[in-house]
């Protein structure tokens, strides 16, 4: 007899020896007694309809309702949150300063909101706050730039190594790594470096290297160079004049046998590299060898 | 697609399983006013959740909330089934043989409540409500073989207390 055959009799599942064999066994009676009498027994009285309208009455009653409100319900929570978001992303915003920036070989120009404008050489980056620009014109640099300052209340720039303070004029501030220089074409600026002020009046300028103060000459014409493609040196560290080649053209420079120290002076296109590599080997009297984005500078004879 | 939450289609639901989910507290736990509030609760759930549970699906989910509501809460009492009236022809039967199947329903009762818990409604759900193993197995969870292992203990064990072996 297989496994729990009971359950397979009742189901109808035995064969047909097995089922003679259960019909013959003594037990067998009684088993059909129980089944007879088993299945005559009734639970108690349970009214499907009854319990149906009961459970509607009671318990779900106005249900449908809730159902269909519930989608709205679902969308003005994530309304309100969303409102709370945009309200609370707007003051936060709003008091944050504005930024621009610019990349390698690229440069840009910014009008504020007196209508002062910076022009931003390559990668560069000036702040300020747009919110509190009626109190307080203060911008702050990282790289350089050529500011041309409407007339007004004080106008600050803030760099990592000094200050320069106008009340409206044309000047450009370069901040570098180790590199700090400031140049008026038009009014007076104050420079502060090292807690110490200077006044700049036009047409002289302020350079800073390595920490040290550098004596530089006076300024050609009413603009920065650059801001006619042109990147001009007076007496700068050889590195200084590369490290720009590498701004304006996006292009890694490096260097043999060469000494970045020598000082440099003199201008280079920031149109033509060719002619730009031209104008810095000649002078300084080395080689240089282009090869897709990367230069080499070197000296004397071909490199291996 | 159907859907749960309709109203027509929910209460065909509750026209097809309703019974048998109270008949199923019934036989587990004995009270009457329990199964009634099984189906109540069962359904309740399935109308907050119509819109989760397909159609197909809702079977097995009241028996799972009913099945769920009363777990290790209530103890089990007595199961009292009645016997479906056979009158028609009670007065041809002799006084001995209406005295004997009295004994003999009597000793079924007994039998019934002595078995445990699962080989009762098992074992019921089959007799009274007419469930397949099967559709038994998908309510209490379990595969096939074990409804058919607790059917087969319920008849032997049955037999044996009727019989008094």
């Amino acid at each position: 007899m297989q496994e729990y055959y009971l359950a397979k009799w009742l189901n109808g599942e035995l064969s047909e020896a097995e089922l003679a064999e259960f019909k013959n066994s003594d037990e067998y009676a009684s088993y059909a007694k129980l089944i007879e009498v088993s299945g005559q027994l009734e639970t108690p009285k349970f009214d499907v309809d009854k319990a149906l309208q009961r459970l509607k009455d009671e318990r779900i009653e106005g249900a449908p309702k809730v159902i269909a409100l519930n989608p709205f319900k679902k969308f003005l929570r994530i309304a309100a949150v969303i409102a709370v978001l945009l309200v609370g992303s707007y003051f936060y915003v709003s008091t944050l300063d504005e930024t621009v920036s610019t990349q390698l070989a690229e440069r840009t120009e910014v009008v504020l909101p007196d209508n002062s404008e910076i022009f931003l050489n390559a990668e560069s980056q000036i702040s300020y706050s747009k919110k509190k620009w009626d109190q307080k014109r203060d911008v702050s640099l990282q790289g350089e730039a050529f500011f041309k300052v409407a007339k007004g209340k004080k106008f600050t720039v803030s760099t990592s190594q000094g200050t320069v303070a106008v009340l409206g004029t044309q000047f450009n501030v370069e901040n570098r790594d180790n590199f700090f220089e400031v140049t008026c074409y038009e009014g007076l600026v104050s420079v502060t470096f090292n807690g110490q002020e200077t006044k700049l009046p036009a047409g002289s300028a302020f350079v800073v290297i390595n920490g040290q103060i550098v004596d530089t000459s006076q300024p050609k014409g009413s603009n920065p160079t650059w801001m006619n493609n042109e990147s001009s040196f007076e007496r700068i560290p050889l590195k200084y004049v590369i490290a720009e080649l590498q701004r304006q053209f996006n292009v890694k420079v490096s260097t043999k046998n060469v000494n970045t120290d020598l000082i440099f002076t003199g201008s280079f296109n920031n149109t033509d590299l060719e002619m730009a590599l031209k104008s810095i080997s000649t002078p300084s009297q080395i080689q240089y060898k282009v090869e897709g984005d990367n230069v080499l500078f070197y000296a004397g004879n071909t490199p291996q | 697609m159907d859907n749960v939450c309709e109203d027509q289609i929910f209460s065909s639901l509750f026209k097809e399983h309703s019974k048998t989910v109270f008949n199923y507290i019934f036989y587990k736990f004995g009270n009457e006013e329990k199964a009634h509030d099984a189906v109540q609760e069962a359904f309740v759930k399935l109308w907050e959740n119509c819109a989760k549970v397909s159609p197909e699906k809702a079977k097995s989910f009241v028996y799972t909330v009913a099945n769920n509501l009363y777990l290790n809460v209530i103890k089990a009492e007595k199961v009292r089934l009645k016997y479906a009236d056979k009158s028609n022809d009670r007065s041809n039967e002799s006084p001995e043989f209406l005295m004997e199947e009295k004994e003999y329903k009597e000793k079924l009762d007994k039998a019934l409540n002595a078995l445990p818990e699962n080989q009762r409604t098992t074992f019921l759900l089959n007799r009274i409500d007419g469930k397949k193993y099967a559709e038994i197995a998908e309510m209490e969870n379990v595969s096939v073989k074990a409804i058919e292992k607790r059917m087969h203990l319920a008849l032997k064990t049955l037999r044996e207390q009727i019989d008094g072996i």
